[in-house]
Parts: structure tokens; sequence; C-alpha cells
């Protein structure tokens, strides 16, 4: 472990009052900085193939290893959505999706796109591969275990994905894994499909463990000089708040699958209750499949902030860069990043108005879940206020970011419908609430994934992505998502239920046939659209428009690095020194209309933000 | 406290845009805290890892099992003296923190040596009370009691084996090195010493709420509920 602060040497005088008190020092050199204080990281330079680009240290690798592994699952997802959709809008099309099939796609799809596609791509992808560039670090301050903490999660997609080939199948208990039908004969995969399921999600907890750990003490501990928390791109709040949900979240899934595990192998009975199946009187009696949903949702409801919490940084980010104006509010984003990750710690219950809780209890969940949406509509306001009267590019990145504002808004209105206990009762277990939380975690954030692939893609490649292309990718994903989710919630106002197989000749039949139908048929056309994006991915690794230096006009440190893409360690031979936000666009007084943050002040001696 | 909480509360009110804010931040070193990385690692585990426990015990106040049978449990056992042998791996890691700051290179060294054995007393004590549990007829699956208990204890047991596995690189270290290459180590030992303070107060927690007070808190669970 590299060790860096000497303690004995440096008193730790002040820098900002995020720090122990002291003077702030007094100087007329404008651009003074305090010399460094902080040795050098230590770094473990790969030489092989193997330890350049397999068991590699550097937080850039990691990072798109991440990526890769997560688009790889979420390929997977994808096909099975497709799967599902084709026997929602086609019954009996395809002879080999049977109800159970189709149960266990409905639940791979969801723990796929949920935890190993979104919650990897944001946290493990982009952390891994900003945070250090943005903070102005060398790496994270634990590289080994940062390697550590993706073959762990290499590992739990293998699992993951290997109980597809086991005998039984996947699990197919629906994404919640609620016992107890989730561990007993007759559902699908209860048998070793569900221990795998267990021990791949235990598995990740624990590799995600690792990682978070370097996210949260690289944040805080490592950053450059002149750095103050406030200097942050949003980008590193978002992430860095997700993380500590993540890491106050997560032990609550582990705990449940440990839990459940046993249950299942060891016939203990932590959420199984006394049953007779089949005539026999089983081993089980005592446990609480309730217990099971307050853990699950402890940990469930938070993942809904991890994976939004990165997408409202880096959008805030994008559109800042793509507008070329400051982000309006810069505090106020911060404190409702933080706010909403407080909060969603006391809204879970809202999963589980129907389980037959106490009517206070619900009147305290919809009461809190109400007070989350005001910072959420906060941070909605202030993007749209960025925009407005603002220099827009109206490139692909600034289309993926609109894109995700029209959707997000639209997934959290109806998310105040379902947060109040009597809408939700008549709507739960409806296609509405399948429309609301794919547009509101499942679009939207990928809205924002999208947006930031186009807009770091020169930065991870030295190249840019086909303008042209990436229109299409935006315009056939955004329309054709739209042409899914919307009618989505007219099914649920008529009644349609969730995860039922088929339909049969039910009184639903012929006012959903035919919407079903178009949904499918949108869903395929969507879905097959995103190869229009990995084609752009690929030809343009190659061929792509050489990006060069800061081809955005961004001012975060990112950008600003001695090569591009950067190198293992990220800067030459000094790390940067930070002289400012990261928003500093439009400046009156300044020539360009962007100030980077290691522009010192005697650069820019007439530039003048304005009072805010 | 409150000026920890000044501290953080003030860093979020900063104006980073604002002239005179920039000449403030501009002095900024880039660190948050004033503790080494190691230290910090321990206290976002300690953060992670309270959590798993208190799910843990909540799980089990919340089903609060139906005529338990606890009554072996209540004779006197092993329980009590691994929490006497936990207690003094505590107070040896004490004292290796105190000798770091005398630099008493052997006392360190020998220390160090002890917290580990007693550490491993500890482990193979449990393993053995496991084993005594079962041969009673109570194992993990008998009431939701015990299958609590199992798994507290083993997840506790995991965390020091974790702990054993740095102190292990932490002690391979120090066995050979010189004076100064010991204090060149301290961040890491005292990083140590702090785990295993925490793990004493999840043991003690345990062990009051789940042993030795456990019918008065399942009698206040139930009175609660009700």
């Amino acid at each position: 472990m590299p060790d860096e602060y000497n303690q004995k040497n440096t008193p730790l005088e002040a820098q900002s009052s995020e720090t122990m008190s002291g003077s702030s020092g007094s100087t007329t050199d404008i651009d003074y900085v305090r010399p460094a204080e902080v040795p050098e990281q230590d770094l473990y330079h790969g030489h092989s193939f193997i330890t350049k680009w397999v068991f590699c240290q550097d937080a850039k690798v990691i990072g798109i290893q991440y990526f890769l592994t997560a688009v790889f699952t979420g390929i997977v997802g994808l096909i099975l959505s497709w799967l599902m959709r084709l026997q929602l809008g086609f019954p009996e099309l395809v002879p080999f999706i049977t109800a159970e099939h189709y149960y266990q796609f409905v639940t791979m799809h969801g723990m796929i796109m949920i935890v190993y596609f979104l919650t990897a791509l944001f946290l493990g992808g982009f952390g891994n591969y900003l945070v250090p560039l943005m903070v102005g670090a060398r790496d994270m301050v634990f590289p080994y275990v940062n390697m550590v903490s993706f073959w762990m999660f290499f590992i739990a997609v293998c699992v993951l994905m290997a109980s597809f080939f086991v005998p039984g199948g996947p699990t197919g208990a629906g994404w919640t894994l609620y016992p107890p039908q989730a561990i007993l004969p007759g559902s699908p995969g209860s048998g070793i499909g569900i221990i795998l399921m267990l021990v791949s999600l235990s598995l990740f907890v624990i590799g995600f463990t690792m990682g978070g750990l370097n996210y949260l003490i690289t944040i805080l501990q490592a950053r450059t000089r002149g750095m103050t928390l406030m200097r942050m791109p949003l980008t590193i709040w978002g992430i860095f708040t997700a993380t500590a949900l993540a890491m106050l979240a997560f032990p609550a899934l582990l705990v449940s699958c440990i839990m459940m595990t046993l249950d299942k192998v060891l016939e203990t009975s932590f959420f199984m209750p006394a049953i007779i199946q089949a005539g026999e009187v089983l081993d089980y009696g005592g446990g609480s499949p309730v217990l099971f949903q307050h853990l699950f949702w402890f940990f469930g409801h938070p993942e809904v902030y991890i994976v939004a919490l990165p997408a409202f940084g880096i959008v805030s980010d994008l559109i800042s860069v793509h507008a070329r104006k400051n982000i309006f509010g810069y505090r106020m984003m911060v404190w409702a990043i933080v706010g909403i990750g407080a909060l969603s710690f006391f809204v879970w219950a809202h999963h589980m108005y129907v389980s037959g809780m106490n009517p206070w209890f619900g009147f305290f969940f919809a009461t809190t879940t109400l007070i989350i949406a005001v910072p959420t509509a906060l941070k909605v306001y202030n993007w749209i206020i960025t925009l407005f009267k603002a220099n827009i590019r109206m490139n692909t990145v600034m289309l993926f970011c609109l894109g995700f504002i029209v959707t997000f808004v639209n997934g959290g209105i109806t998310g105040i419908f379902l947060g109040n206990v009597a809408v939700d009762i008549p709507l739960s277990d409806t296609y509405f609430v399948i429309a609301h939380f794919h547009m509101v975690m499942g679009i939207a954030p990928l809205m924002v994934i999208m947006g930031a692939v186009y807009h770091w893609f020169p930065l991870v490649t030295g190249r840019m992505l086909n303008e042209r292309l990436g229109k299409w990718h935006f315009w056939f994903t955004f329309l054709g998502a739209y042409s899914i989710y919307f009618p989505m919630h007219y099914l649920g106002f008529i009644g349609v239920p969730r995860r039922y197989f088929e339909m049969y000749d039910s009184p639903y039949v012929t006012s959903a046939t035919g919407l079903n139908e178009f949904i499918t048929v949108a869903a395929l056309i969507v879905g097959i659209s995103q190869f229009i994006f990995i084609y752009n991915i690929i030809t343009s690794l190659k061929m792509g428009k050489p990006a060069g230096k800061n081809p955005w006009k961004a001012n975060s440190l990112e950008w600003l690095t001695h090569e591009v893409p950067p190198t293992h360690g990220n800067w030459g031979e000094n790390l940067p020194v930070v002289h400012r936000w990261p928003y500093d666009f439009n400046v009156p007084g300044a020539k360009e209309d962007y100030i980077t943050q290691t522009t010192a002040p005697s650069e820019v001696l007439g530039a003048e933000v304005e009072k805010t | 406290m409150s000026k920890f909480f000044k501290n953080l509360f003030g860093a979020l009110s900063d104006k980073p845009w604002d002239k005179e804010q920039m000449a403030i931040d501009n002095y900024h070193q880039g660190k948050t805290f004033d503790i080494s990385n190691q230290t910090s690692a321990v206290i976002v585990i300690f953060g992670v890892s309270t959590v798993l426990f208190s799910l843990v015990v909540t799980g089990y106040l919340y089903s609060v099992p139906v005529g338990q049978d606890t009554s072996y449990l209540l004779k006197p056992n092993l329980l009590w003296l691994n929490t006497l042998v936990l207690l003094f791996v505590t107070y040896f890691f004490n004292k290796v923190t105190k000798s770091l700051k005398k630099n008493n290179t052997d006392n360190v060294k020998n220390n160090l040596i002890i917290v580990g054995f007693l550490s491993y007393v500890f482990l193979f004590g449990q393993l053995f009370f496991w084993l005594q549990l079962m041969k009673s007829g109570n194992y993990v699956s008998t009431n939701n009691y015990f299958s609590s208990f199992y798994i507290f204890t083993a997840l506790h047991g995991l965390h020091l084996l974790g702990g054993l596995f740095f102190w292990g690189i932490v002690f391979s270290k120090v066995r050979k090195a010189e004076q100064t290459q010991i204090i060149s180590q301290k961040k890491s030992i005292e990083a140590l010493s702090l785990y295993w303070t925490f793990l004493l107060i999840v043991w003690v927690m345990f062990f009051l709420i789940m042993y030795v007070f456990n019918d008065t808190v399942v009698a206040w669970c139930r009175a609660l509920l009700s």
C-alpha cells in the first residue's frame, strides 16, 4: 500500500473550510499554490500483455474491462427482453418460449440490467475511468484491490451466466427473488439456478465493496492540489454519493443472499414460514418472507439512486460543456445529490404497499417518497435553466442529454403517482409500473450512458465517433423507447397485469393485443438500432476522425492530460494544479469561451465570473 | 464532533466561483481528512460491516422466535472465555501502538505475535464452541436463534480472518525490519489496531444482545411489536 502522507513534516494548515481551521495564507502572487506535500504514489507498471491488459492495476484499463463486461451482460439482457416481447406480442409464435422459460427470461433480464449492467457500468466503468482523472490523481489509492474488484465482478458474471446451462436453468422467481417460492420446487430454476444467482450476487457485492472503497478514498483523500470538494465536477459528486449509498445498501443484499442460500441448502428458516407442500409438511417454520422483502428493498431502493446519481452527475457535466454555460446552481446540485442519497434510505417500503403493511407505515413511506421528489425536481429545473439562453451545440451528446431530461421527467411524474398508497394499490403489478421504472431507471440512465460514451470516446480512444450515425442512433433509441413504454402506461390503466406469460382469452385481450404487437415490433427495432452504436464504435476505433486534445473544449481535468488517450499514471512528471471550478464557460472578459481548471488566474486577468 | 460537522457542512456551502473563495481554495492540499489511506479504508469497512452486522441482528429480532430453546446456551460456556480472549487481543494491540509511539521495536514485534496468536485462539475457541453446540443437538437449522447465532459468529470470524490476512502481510514485513522500517509500517499497524477495536465492539454488541441479555431484548421486542 502506498504511504502517502507524512504527518510528521506536514502540519496541515488550512485550505478551505473543508479541513481544519487555520490561516488561509496571504500572498500577493495570485498564482500561488502550496508546494506539494504529498509524496508521489508508487505505481506498478505492467510490462507483459497479461499485466497490462488482463490483470492490470491501471484504473483506466479496469474501467474499460468493467465497461465491456457490463455491455456484454447488457446485450444478453437485451436479447432476453426480445424473447419476452415476442411472447407477449405474438403468443406461442416461438415454440421454445414456455411459461417456465418466460419467467426465467424476466428474472434474468431484470437482475442483469439493474445490477450487472447499469451499476457495474456507471460505477465500475465510468467510476474507474473518470475518478482518478477528474480529481487529478495518478490512480486509485489501492490499485491492487481495484484489480481484484474487477475480477470478482467477472467471476460473478461467469457464475450468473453458468446458471443458463445447469439442469433446471436459471431462477425464474422474478428479479426480486421473493421467498418462499424462489427456493421451492414449482418455481423454475429453484434448484441450482437460484443458488448460482445468490452466489453470484454475493460475489458481486464483495467485489463491489473493494471497488467502492477505492472510489471513496480516492475522492476524499487523493485529490490534487487546489481541488476542494466544491471544485469537483458533478460527475464525481454523483459517483461519490452513489458509491456511499452502495456501500451501505449492498450489505442488505449480501445478508439476504446468505440467508436465502442457507434456507435453501441447510434448511434454515430465515424467510420460510411453516409450509405444507403437496400434502407434505416441510421442515421449515418460524421465518418471515416479509423480512426478505424489507432487506431486499432496503438494498433495492437505494439501488435506484446508485444508478441514477452518477447519471445525474454525468448529465450535468455534459449539459454544461455542450451548452457552453456554467451549471445553474452548482451548490444546489451538490446538496440535491447528497440529499437524495440520504433520503433514499427512508423510502424502501413504497415497494411493499401491497404486502399488508400497517396503514401508518404506508403513510410514512408515501410522505418520504414525495419529499425525495423535491431535490430531484430541483435538479431538473437546474438542467433546464442551464440550457436557457445557452450557446447550445446540438450534437449527439446534447441530444442524448435532452432525451434524458424528457424521459426522466416522464418517469419521475409517474413515480409520484405510484408513491401514493391509494393510487399505487390499483396500479400495483400492472404495466404502469413497468412503464414507470423503465422510463426512470432504464431509458433515462441509458440515455446518459450513451451521451457519456459519445462525450468521452475521444478521450479513451483518441478518435471521434461518427456524428451522423450517432444522430440516427439517438432518434431510433429515443422515439423507439417512447413507442415501447408510452403505450404501457395505458396498458397499466386498463389493468393488464405484469409477469403474466399469456393473457389467453381474458377481457384485456381485445384492447391490448394490437398495442402489445406494436410494442414488440418497436422493441425489436430499438434493440437492433443499438447495433448502429456498436458498429459506430468499432469503425470509429480505427477510422474515426482524430480527436486531438480536448475536442469539446471542456474544463475538467480528464481532458488536460499530456497524452490523449492518457497513459498509466495519467499525468506527466507533475500532477496538475487546480485553480478554479470546472464550469468557467463564457466568462465575461476571457478570450476563449472556456477556462480550464488548471488555468492560472494570471493567464485570464480580465475574466471575472459574475456574482451569483 | 460539532467541529467535524461544521467543517463538513461548511465545505458544502463554499462558493467555488467567488474570487475570495478561489484564493482560499488555491491553498488546498487535496486531502479531506488528516488520516492515512489505510485508516480511511478501515473506517469505510467499519461502516459497511456495521450495516451488515446490524441487519443480521435486525433480521433476528424481526422474526423473534417463539419458544426458542436456548437453555443450553445459558450454562457457563466458552463464549465468556472467547470474549475475554478478544479483550486481551485489543489490550495487546493497544500495547503495540503505544510501543510504536515510543519506537520500541522489540515490543512491537512481540506484542504483534501475541495479537496474532490470541486471535487464532479466539477463532479456534469459536470453532470448538460450534462443535459443542452441534454435539448438544443445536444446529444451524434448529431454530431461528441458532441460525442467527451461527451466521453472526461466522461473519465475525470471517472478518477476523480477513484482518489476520493483513496482519500476516504487516507482520512478515515487521519481523525482518529494522527500527526505521517499522516506522514505515506505522500507519498499517494503526489501521489494523482500529480494525481489531471495531471487531471487539461488534462482538460485545452481539454478546450482549444475543447472549447475555437475549431474553430481555426479546421480551422488549415482543412488547414493541404487540
